[in-house]
Order: C-alpha cells, then structure tokens, then sequence
C-alpha cells in the first residue's frame, strides 16, 4: 500500500487516503494479534499476505473481506470460529473509520484493549494472579509428590466442610463416576497384547531397527543384490530406520471425579509400562497445579507408585484447573513436548479455571505436538456426551477423545487407532460397545460392565452441575 | 528468499473464476471464488483441506482445464522422496554411453579401453557429458517449473499428508520461490510459476513452514442445497427430485459420527448408480442379484420417491466402511427416507 512515488500527498485527497491506508493497517495489525491471543495458528508473515489479499480484494464487501483474511491469516479449519468470532470486531473498527477515537496508532503495542471482552481481561487479570501463586510452588515441585500434595489438601480444607455435598457440586453431569479402585491387578498380564497393540499404533519415532528408507546406503543389500549382475552394483538401495517407538506425555487430572471413575491399579499399571516400553514418558499430575511424578511412577514398585497416586489425589472440590496446569507445564518443561510426542490428557474435562485459557493452552499443545488424544474415564458412559465445559472446549484440539477405565478401553482405542490412524476418525463415538448398547438401550451399564452415569445418579442422588 | 517471478495470472478476475467454474459444473461458494482469485493473482500456491470426496482435487482439475494449462499431478505417498518427485539420472542409459566410449568420464575415446580402464583417479564424476538433458529423467515438480507451454502448468500436490516429513520439506523451496537446486545442473527457477495446489485430508498436521507458504482454503461438504445443485448438473438424467432426495440423506447421515462421512464424490457415485439403474429398468440385467436391484429400482419409476429397498441396495455407494453400513439399520433408514420425504416436499 505503499504510494509509487514514496513521496508525501500534498492534497485533501492523498491525506485521507493515508489516513484509511493508515487504519487499516493498524486494524489489521490488532486483528492478527487477536487471533494469536485467542489461540489461533497464525504464521509469521500471513499479516503481510492479508495485507495484499485485502488490495486485491478491497473492502467493499463484507464476505469477501472475510474470506480473504481467512485464507491469508489462517491455516487449520479449528481457529475458523475464533477467527469469526473476532472478525466481527475487526469489521466493526474497521466500519467505524479513522477519526473513531484516539490516534488509531496509539495503542497498537498494548493489549489489544478493545477486542478483548472487559470480563476477559479481568480473568486473565485474576489468571495472573492465579501464576504468580502458581509461582510461589515452585519449591514444592523438590519436595516429594505426597508431601506437596498433602500440604494442599491442609491448606484448602481449614473448615472441614461438608465433603459429600462438595462432591455432589463437583462431578460432571455428562457420564459415571463409580469408585473402582482396586479392581484392577498391579502389573496385568492381560494389558501386555493390548498395549503392544498400542504402541504398534502410536509408533512414530525411529526405533533401532532397519527398514527401505533413504536415509543411508545399504551396503548389504547392495551386494547382495549385484550377484545377479555379475557383480556390478547399479544401484544402491537406501535403509532407515523403522518407526517402531513411541514418545509420550502424560497429563493426569488427579481429581477425585477422576480417580473414582479409573480404575487406580490399571491407571499406575498403564503409566509404568508407558515409562518401561516407549522412547522417552514423562508424567504429570495435576489438579489446580501441575508436578511431575515420573520418577515416583518408574523408580519403585508397582504398589509404591499406586501410594505416590493415592498421596496426589486431591481432596473433594479442591478444584481442577486444567488451563492453569497446562499453561504451567508449558512453562516449566516446554521441552516435555515436541512434534514427535503423543500427548496423553487424563481427565474428565472438568475445568473450574479459565474455559478460554484452557483453549489457549491446549492450542499450543496441538501445534507442538505429534497428537493430543484425551482419555476420558466418563466416556465409558453409553450416554456420555462432552458437554462439560471444558471438555467441550477442548475437544477442537484434540485428536481423539476415548474412554478409559481399563484394559478394554486400551484396546478399543488401539484399535481404533491401528485401523483409521491417530490422524483418523477415532474417538469414543465410534466405539461399537457405545453403538450397541444405545442400540440396545441398555443403558444401565457401561463398555466396560459397570454402571452408568444414569444408575449412578439413581443410587448416588444428585450428581449434577459442571460450574 | 528471492524475487519472485511475475504470476502469469496477475490480472485474472473473479468473473473469469466464476465462469471457469461454472463451466466445468463445479459448484464453489464466494469463498472458495475469492482464495482462488487471490492464490493467481498473488501468486502463491494454494493449500486446501477438507473431507475425502470434497472436491480439491477437481478444483485443480478444473483450473487447468479451463484455463488451458497442463495438468502436473504429484501423488504423494508415504515415502515419497527427491528421486520420484523431482529428477533422477537415466543411470542404464549413463552406463551404456560410458561403456560405449561415447560420453561420460574419458569419453571418446576406444570403447574396449575406456570399458576396460573406466573412469581415472582424474575423472570428474559431474562431466557434463552424462549428466545432461539427455540423461535427465524429470518428474512432476521439475516438470512443473521447466514447463514453457504458453500458459504455466496447474501443480497438483495431491495429499500431502501422506507423504512423510522430509519431504515436505523438499517442497519448501518450490513453494516459496519456484525453484529447485540440482547439484549437478544448478538452480532450476521457474520462468513462470506454476498455479501450485497442495491438497490434504488433514490425516496429519502439516509443517508450519509449509502452511506459512500458502494461501488456505478448507472445503466443507457441501450443504443440502450445494450438493442438490452439484448432482443436478453432475447427473443430469436423474430427476430433480430424486436428486434433492438423495441430497437430504446425504446430510441426514453426515451427521451420524460416520467413520467416513460421504462426500460429494460418494454422493455423485450414488446418485449415478441410482439413475443407471432407474434408466436400465432392470432389463440389462440377465438375473441375480443384480437384477432384482434393479428390478426394484426400476418400479421407482423415474421422479418416483426411492424406496426402502434401493436406498439399502445402493448405500455401498455412499458408505465405504462395513462399520457405517451397519449404523444404517432400520430406524435411520426410516429417518433417512423421513428426510428425503422432507426435501421432495419442500423441493
């Protein structure tokens, strides 16, 4: 947009021009930060390249200004309803001109005020705050995982409270919640086929094993091969290493909700041979703040890992913030997380935090990650449906959503994923048990056997209202 | 990055892509009008994803076709790498000519004493007697940029998602700058940049690096009233009727978690399959199975409502996986043949 003769318009006309030429970069600037604000996958020059869409398009018409924004700015169908969302600010400045205000110039470089909802900024505000406290933990991530853990528990529980009616607040409306621990065998030999069939299906970092490939030459064959020519090597075939390993974050909500619905000896048995088997598995738990427990998951036995786990259950409302844990695991160990890692998240998607930085979080997690694949102990619930808000929040970013609360749900998503790819059509609404028994109507129990959400609620009372 | 050449369609305009695709019965929405638009006239190369059966592919088709280019297609593949997508040596073709004395290292010379001596400790292996035009095998991506035809070629990259990480890579430099560096010939630049159009099924996450080279599209399947309009003009001797039927199924099962939700591909093949058996009146069949389909269909009558039968009969069509046939028992049928009902009323 710059003049060809890069020189200043002395006349009316030129001064008005520079002045919209001048808004519309500055709106365009705040939209692409925006964007980036609200989690969406903008590249580095796409403001440029909206820039040239927008004159070769002019702004005459609404529609076509959105599309062409949309195919310069963005590049994944998932921030299309973010973008939407603020594109509708962005055409109302936009409309509003040059003389609307202050020097449109002026705030460029701060928060971006306008586009934020006034509520908004005062959750992140509070958010910030919620950091700073989150900051002060930062020892505790030296002191051992019970001791950390049990001094939370202390210090949110002064009055004791009533824990049965906080239970009843707490737990998702939208699948069961029945205890099962210690149903489930330490070590099960039953796990070894379906986790094997697991990792075959994750398996996306090269192992040590050779395979045709381009990486380096193959000697061997190349010989091999030149018999038949009496020697002479025509070509050389190339070798690489197969992909036969897996890399894998684990972050587990160690709420009660969580843990009452997971079976404890198959969620511990899982881990540790998640950490025995594949490449390189970090774990962390969380509830209100994050701590890595991949030591006290792979350095002792099987029982003193389930005692690690029972020590980090926190108490009845003591909250979940999923936002706020991820947001911290991605500033403490960003490097838990590259674009050879499988994500594995553990919760139920009951977030009592910030539902907007919940998105941020795992947006970030989505584009530094091979795949993010959320295991839902609720969604064993024939009836289960992710309406809790922060499972719905989350579920864009996912790659897969599965049930699971032993060994049968570890199959059926190996499955899944062995059939269709982890970049597939999988998750827990193409689970056949799910199918079947909404076909059935028995709803009464779920994949797995035991009761649902529904025969729950009727023997339990009340078990209502994501907050 | 260097200069970019100048896009040979800088002065294209959107009525010229609106009758490019109406010509070519291709149904595309104001937004689909407009990111083409921008992707000639910048010049950058295009990335579209959606759905199996959405129709990228056609877009390029249809691009080429109506603007007479040549049509470069790169199927991608797990594996896929420089050798298949960009050149190879003719290197039979090399052996023979330096055993035959004619050219390559010493070349000239006595064929039985250059074949019996081969190549000296001097030879240079890049002597440009073998590693020439003639011994040069191209493929798709320098196909692409060494075109001079009179228009530049359409560069289909058809389902990058397939193929692995590194070569996404390689494409990089072809996307950002139409050009190739051949260590043995230089760097190949593209006089006139190729329209570049990357397809993907979303199957994995591409490189942010090769997202921030392209312009972005995402097809949606197509609502009730596009897919309507697309069998209309893709299947002409269905009735109108039936098409809307077909249509409104269709979107009825699109929203069953499908393991693969039908496409307009599906829903074309569907409808032909319909409109081939409705016209065959089962009497090309000599018996069978086959014949009782048809026998079926054929009592539809032309405009007739489709009956429980032919939708069951012809669903493999439609739906690819056993899993999704299976979905389809007897209450979604009836709510399919609700809908069609619904669509055939409104229509």
């Amino acid at each position: 947009m710059t003049r060809p003769d890069g020189g200043p318009r002395a006349d009316a006309n030129g001064r008005l021009e520079d002045a919209v030429a001048d808004h519309l970069r500055v709106e365009l600037v705040r939209f692409v930060r925006a964007l980036r604000r609200a989690g969406a996958s903008v590249p580095a020059n796409a403001a440029t390249t909206a820039g040239r869409s927008l004159a070769v398009v002019g702004l005459g018409d609404r529609d076509r200004v959105r599309s062409a924004l949309r195919a310069g700015l963005l590049a994944d169908r998932a921030d299309f309803e973010t973008f939407d969302r603020l594109f509708a600010e962005f055409w109302r400045r936009l409309a509003a001109g040059p003389g609307d205000g202050d020097s449109p110039l002026d705030d460029v470089d701060g928060a971006l005020a306008p586009f934020a909802d006034p509520a908004d900024e005062a959750e992140e505000s509070d958010d910030a705050t919620d950091g700073d406290d989150g900051g002060e933990t930062d020892g505790d991530s030296a002191r051992s995982l019970a001791e950390s853990f049990a001094a939370a528990v202390t210090d949110e529980s002064p009055d004791g409270g009533d824990e049965d009616e906080e239970a009843a607040a707490r737990y998702s409306p939208t699948g069961a919640a029945e205890a099962v621990d210690g149903g489930f065998p330490l070590d099960s030999a039953d796990l070894d086929d379906t986790f094997a069939a697991l990792t075959r299906a994750l398996a996306d970092v090269r192992g040590r094993r050779f395979g045709p490939g381009d990486d380096d030459p193959d000697v061997r064959r190349a010989l091999r091969t030149s018999a038949a020519t009496g020697g002479a090597v025509l070509s050389i075939p190339q070798r690489e290493r197969r992909r036969t390993a897996v890399r894998a974050l684990f972050v587990v909500d160690v709420s009660r909700s969580v843990l009452d619905a997971v079976d404890r000896g198959f969620l511990v048995d899982f881990l540790r041979r998640a950490r025995a088997a594949w490449d390189d598995s970090r774990v962390f738990f969380f509830d209100e703040d994050v701590r890595e427990v991949t030591d006290a998951v792979d350095a002792h036995t099987a029982a003193a890992a389930l005692d690690a786990l029972d020590a980090a259950e926190a108490r009845w409302g003591g909250g979940t913030r999923i936002g706020d844990s991820l947001a911290r695991l991605r500033e403490t160990a960003p490097e838990a997380v590259d674009r050879h890692t499988v994500v594995f998240v553990v919760s139920d998607g009951l977030e009592m935090g910030d539902v907007a930085g919940l998105e941020r979080e795992l947006s970030w997690l989505r584009r530094r990650a091979d795949r993010v694949l959320w295991l839902n102990p609720l969604a064993t619930a024939a009836e289960y449906e992710p309406t809790a808000r922060g499972m719905a929040a989350a579920l864009p970013f996912v790659d897969g959503l599965f049930a699971f609360a032993g060994e049968r749900d570890v199959r059926e998503m190996a499955r899944q994923l062995c059939r269709q790819g982890a970049g597939g059509r999988v998750g827990y609404e193409f689970d056949p048990r799910r199918t079947a028994a909404a076909t059935e109507g028995t709803a009464a129990t779920d994949a797995n056997g035991r009761p649902t959400a529904r025969s729950t609620r009727e023997t339990r009372g009340t078990r209502t209202n994501d907050p | 990055m260097t200069d970019r050449p100048t896009t040979a369609f800088a002065d294209v305009t959107e009525a010229e892509i609106r009758a490019a695709f109406e010509a070519e019965d291709y149904v595309a929405e104001d937004d689909i009008v407009t990111t083409v638009l921008l992707a000639l006239r910048l010049g950058k190369p295009l990335l579209v994803e959606g759905e199996p059966g959405a129709g990228k592919t056609e877009l390029a088709k249809v691009l080429a076709a109506r603007f007479g280019s040549e049509l470069v297609r790169l199927q991608c593949y797990e594996g896929l790498t420089a050798e298949h997508a960009l050149y190879e040596w003719n290197y039979a073709k090399q052996l023979l000519a330096v055993q035959s004395g004619g050219a390559g290292p010493g070349g000239g010379g006595n064929a039985a004493t250059d074949a019996d001596l081969g190549p000296g400790p001097d030879a240079d292996p890049r002597d440009p007697s073998v590693f020439t035009e003639e011994y040069l095998l191209e493929r798709p991506l320098l196909r692409a940029l060494r075109s001079d035809a009179d228009r530049p070629p359409v560069l289909l990259v058809d389902e990058i998602d397939r193929a692995d990480d590194e070569f996404e890579a390689l494409l990089l430099e072809v996307l950002s700058d139409f050009q190739v560096s051949v260590p043995e010939l230089g760097t190949v630049r593209a006089a006139r940049p190729p329209v570049v159009v990357v397809t993907s099924n979303r199957t994995r996450a591409l490189s942010d690096a090769l997202k921030r080279r392209c312009l972005y599209l995402h097809v949606a399947p197509p609502s009730f009233e596009k897919e309507t309009t697309i069998l209309e003009r893709k299947v002409p001797e269905l009735d109108g009727l039936v098409a809307s039927e077909l249509a409104a199924m269709a979107a009825r099962l699109r929203e069953e978690p499908l393991r693969k939700p039908p496409g307009a591909a599906e829903t074309i093949d569907w409808a032909r399959a319909v409109a081939a058996l409705r016209d065959g009146g089962g009497g090309g069949d000599a018996g069978g199975v086959g014949a009782d389909i048809a026998d079926s269909a054929a009592e539809d009558g032309a405009d007739e409502e489709l009956s429980p039968e032919t939708v069951r009969n012809t669903l493999g069509c439609l739906l690819k996986e056993v899993e999704d046939v299976e979905r389809v028992d007897d209450r979604l049928l009836e709510e399919l043949l609700a809908a069609a009902e619904r669509a055939r009323s409104e229509a």
